[in-house]
C-alpha cells in the first residue's frame, strides 16, 4: 500500500480516496440537493420578475425574500459544499496521505447543511439581514462558522502533514480558500451583525465581504481544481509554471479590494469606488497568468471533463474583462442598480459551477470506485448547463442594459421598462428551467454511481483512466 | 513555496491589508460623523426617525423591499435621479448616521425611495394613499394583501378601515405591520442641504473665489 502511494504510477483508486469516500460523498450529495433546490427558488424569482403577481399573496414568497433564499441556497448550499468536497479531495491526493479526521468533515457537513436550512427558513419568515450574499439571519451565522471549521480543519491538516516539502499551485489555492473564508466571514459577522458599525460603513464592509466571497473563496476553489485537472488529463506539464505563484498572490492582494466598485456614485467616500476600479484592472494580471498556465483547457480533445472546465474557465476570464469595462464610471452609470449586475453574478457562478462539475465528473469515479454509468447523461448535462448558462447570462445582460438606459431617461415610466424587459426575462426563465433539468440529471447520476457495484468490468476501466470520464463511448 | 508559516502569514496579511484599508480607513474618515446642528432651524439634521417609523424599517427589511428599491440618490449629472424627482441632491454619508441598518439597496426594479416621504408630502399623498398602493399594487409592484385584514363589520367600522375597497358588510383594516411600514416610508427624506452634498463646481466659477 505504501509503495503504491509513493509510486507515481499508483492505481487510480487508492487508500487516499477510500479514506474520504463517505464524508465527501455526503458533501457532494448535499451540494446537488442545494443546487436543485436553489435553482427552483431562482426560477420562481425569475417568474416574479416578469409576472409580479405570481405567489405575491404569500408572505413567504415576496420577491425580496425569495431572492435572499435562492442566493443563500446557491452560494452556501451548492457552491460551499461542492467547493469543500473538491478542495479536500485535491488536498488529500496531492498531500499523499489519507484524509485524517474525515468524521469531522461528515459532522461539519451535516451541521453546515442544517445551518443553511435554518438560514433559509429564517429568511422565509422575515429575518434576512438585507446584506447581499450575507442574507442569513444572525442565529444561523455562528453555526456555519463552526461547521466550516470542522470541514476545513482536516484539509489544512492534510496540507501541513503532506509528504512532500514542495507544494503545487492547486494546494495554495485550496488552502487559501479554506483559511481565508473563516477570516472574512467572522469579521463580517462581527462588524455587520453582532456589533454593527455605523451608517454607510456597513455598506462598505458588506461590499468588502461580498467581494471576498467571490475573489478569495469561490475563485481560488475553482483555480485549485483547474490546476489539477488540466495537466492531469492532458498529460502535459503546465506551461510557464514559474509564473503561477505571481498569479496566486496577485489574486489575493488585488481581488479583495474590488468590492468598492459597486458603490460608485453612492454615499461613501469617492476613494472607495476608485480603489475598487483600480483593483479590478490590477487583478487582470492574475487572469493573464492563469490563462497562460491553463490555456490547454481550450483544446479539450475528447474529454468531457475538460469541456466543462473550458466553459467555466472561459466564463471566468470573460467575467474579469466585463468587470473592468463595467466598473468604469461611464458604463456603471447605466448598468448600476440593474439586472446587468445579476448577469455578472450569474457569470461568476457559472464559471465556478462549470469548473466544479468538471472536477466532480473527474473525482467521483475515483472516490466511489466505479465508472459513471452513462456517458449520455453527462453529455446531456453539459448541453443543458452550457446552453442554460449562456442563455441566462445573455438575456439578463441585455435586459439589464435596456433597463439601465431606460432608467437614465426620465421620460420612460416603470411600466414601460417592465414591458421592454419582458421577452428577455421570459428567455431567462426558460434558461433557468433548463439548468434545473441538467442539474437534476447530475444528482440522479451520482446516486446511481454511488450504488454501482465495482465489478470486474468497471475495475478494468481504471487501468485506462480516460474511460472514467466517459470521454470514450 | 516551502515555508508554511510564511505562507499563512501572507494569506492573513493580504486580507488584513484590505480590511484595514477599507473598513478601518472608512471608520477613521466617517466614524465620528455627527448630525449637523442648524442654528436657524434650531434642530439637528438628519432628524431621528420616530419609534413607529423605526419599527417600520424592520418590516421593510423583513419583506425584502430593498431587493427592488434603492435608498441612495446619485449626483445630478450621474444618471437621471434628479430628473426622475428622486432627490434634488446626492445622498451623503451624513444622511444615514442615525440608521441602525442603512438599506441602500443595489437594484432599481422600482423607484428609489430615499426621499419617498418628502415626495408624498409634496404630492399631497397621505398614509391612506400609501395603504391603498400596498393593498392594490401599483406600476408593476405586486399587492401585499397579507398586510391587511378583511373582517366582518360588526357595529361601527374601525377608524383605521380603508374606505371603498371591501365588499359591503366587511371592512379592510391594515395590520400594525402595514401601518408601521407606511410610517417608515413617510419618514424617508434627505432634503436638508448639507454642505458636502452640494454639487461640485470648478473653483474658478465658485462664488467669492480668489483668482
Amino acid at each position: 500500500m505504501t509503495t503504491a502511494m509513493s509510486n507515481p504510477a499508483s492505481p487510480e483508486v487508492g487508500e487516499i480516496d477510500r479514506s474520504a469516500r463517505c464524508s465527501l460523498s455526503f458533501l457532494l450529495v448535499s451540494s446537488f440537493a442545494w443546487l436543485v433546490f436553489g435553482g427552483i427558488l431562482a426560477l420562481i424569482n425569475l417568474v416574479q420578475l416578469h409576472t409580479p403577481t405570481f405567489l405575491a399573496d404569500c408572505s413567504i414568497f415576496t420577491f425580496g425574500r425569495l431572492q435572499a433564499m435562492q442566493e443563500t441556497a446557491l452560494i452556501y448550499g451548492w457552491a460551499a459544499n461542492a467547493g469543500l468536497a473538491v478542495a479536500l479531495w485535491l488536498l488529500a491526493r496531492l498531500g499523499g496521505s489519507p484524509l485524517r479526521g474525515a468524521n469531522y468533515v461528515l459532522l461539519g457537513g451535516i451541521f453546515w447543511s442544517l445551518g443553511v436550512q435554518l438560514a433559509i427558513m429564517g429568511i422565509a419568515l422575515g429575518d434576512q439581514t438585507s446584506f447581499a450574499f450575507l442574507q442569513m439571519p444572525r442565529y444561523a451565522q455562528p453555526i456555519l462558522l463552526f461547521a466550516f471549521a470542522a470541514v476545513a480543519a482536516p484539509g489544512v491538516l492534510v496540507w501541513t502533514g503532506r509528504r512532500n516539502e514542495t507544494t503545487y499551485a492547486t494546494q495554495w489555492y485550496a488552502v487559501a480558500a479554506l483559511f481565508l473564508f473563516p477570516w472574512f466571514f467572522s469579521v463580517a459577522q462581527v462588524m455587520l451583525i453582532f456589533s454593527p458599525v455605523r451608517g454607510v460603513l456597513q455598506a462598505v464592509v458588506a461590499a468588502w465581504f461580498a467581494q471576498n466571497l467571490f475573489s478569495l473563496w469561490l475563485a481560488p476553489l475553482a483555480m485549485a481544481a483547474l490546476y489539477y485537472l488540466v495537466p492531469k488529463i492532458k498529460g502535459k506539464v503546465v506551461p510557464s509554471y514559474d509564473f503561477a505563484i505571481y498569479g496566486f498572490w496577485s489574486l489575493l492582494l488585488f481581488g479583495t479590494w474590488m468590492g468598492g466598485r459597486h458603490l460608485i456614485g453612492g454615499p461613501v467616500p469617492a476613494w472607495i469606488p476608485t480603489m475598487g476600479i483600480t483593483a479590478t484592472v490590477l487583478v487582470l494580471f492574475h487572469h493573464m497568468i492563469v490563462f497562460v498556465n491553463l490555456r490547454g483547457v481550450f483544446t479539450p480533445g475528447g474529454s468531457t471533463v475538460l469541456k466543462f472546465a473550458a466553459y467555466g474557465f472561459g466564463a471566468y476570464l470573460l467575467g474579469a474583462v466585463v468587470d473592468v469595462v463595467i466598473s468604469s464610471r461611464a458604463f456603471a452609470v447605466a448598468t448600476q442598480f440593474t439586472l446587468f449586475q445579476q448577469a455578472q453574478t450569474h457569470l461568476g457562478v457559472a464559471a465556478f459551477s462549470m469548473i466544479m462539475f468538471a472536477a466532480i465528473y473527474f473525482l467521483a469515479p475515483r472516490l466511489v470506485g466505479a465508472a459513471w454509468p452513462s456517458a449520455g447523461l453527462i453529455r446531456a448535462h453539459y448541453v443543458a448547463s452550457a446552453g442554460g448558462f449562456t442563455l441566462l447570462i445573455a438575456s439578463l445582460a441585455i435586459a439589464g442594459w435596456k433597463q439601465g438606459v431606460a432608467l437614465n431617461d426620465a421620460s420612460v415610466s416603470f411600466e414601460m421598462i417592465a414591458s421592454q424587459l419582458r421577452p428577455w426575462l421570459l428567455a431567462a426563465t426558460a434558461a433557468q428551467a433548463l439548468l434545473i433539468v441538467g442539474n437534476l440529471s447530475l444528482g440522479i447520476h451520482f446516486v446511481r454511481l454511488f450504488f454501482t457495484k465495482s465489478t470486474e468490468s468497471t475495475l478494468k476501466q481504471f487501468s485506462q483512466p480516460a474511460t472514467l470520464e466517459a470521454s470514450v463511448s | 513555496m516551502k515555508n508554511g508559516p510564511l505562507f499563512f502569514f501572507g494569506l492573513f496579511f493580504a486580507l488584513a491589508l484590505s480590511w484595514a484599508g477599507l473598513a478601518l480607513g472608512t471608520q477613521a474618515q466617517l466614524g465620528s460623523l455627527s448630525p449637523h446642528y442648524d442654528d436657524l432651524e434650531g434642530k439637528a439634521f438628519p432628524e431621528r426617525a420616530n419609534g413607529i417609523a423605526s419599527r417600520g424599517q424592520l418590516v421593510y427589511q423583513d419583506l425584502g423591499c430593498a431587493a427592488c428599491h434603492t435608498q441612495q440618490v446619485r449626483r445630478p449629472e450621474f444618471g437621471a435621479d434628479k430628473e426622475r424627482n428622486w432627490g434634488q441632491r446626492q445622498s451623503v454619508a451624513r444622511d444615514y448616521v442615525h440608521q441602525t441598518r442603512p438599506l441602500l439597496g443595489n437594484s432599481r426594479i422600482g423607484p428609489d425611495l430615499a426621499n419617498f416621504g418628502a415626495r408624498s408630502l409634496a404630492a399631497d399623498e397621505n398614509e391612506e394613499f400609501l395603504l391603498a398602493y400596498l393593498y392594490n399594487g401599483i406600476h408593476g409592484m405586486p399587492a401585499y394583501r397579507f398586510l391587511f385584514d378583511v373582517r366582518k363589520q360588526v357595529g361601527e367600522s374601525s377608524p383605521k378601515a380603508l374606505q371603498g375597497v371591501a365588499p359591503t358588510g366587511y371592512e379592510l383594516v391594515p395590520t400594525e405591520r402595514a401601518e408601521t411600514l407606511v410610517a417608515y416610508l413617510m419618514s424617508l427624506k434627505q432634503s436638508y442641504a448639507f454642505a458636502e452634498a452640494r454639487p461640485f463646481e470648478p473653483a474658478s466659477k465658485a462664488e467669492g473665489a480668489h483668482e
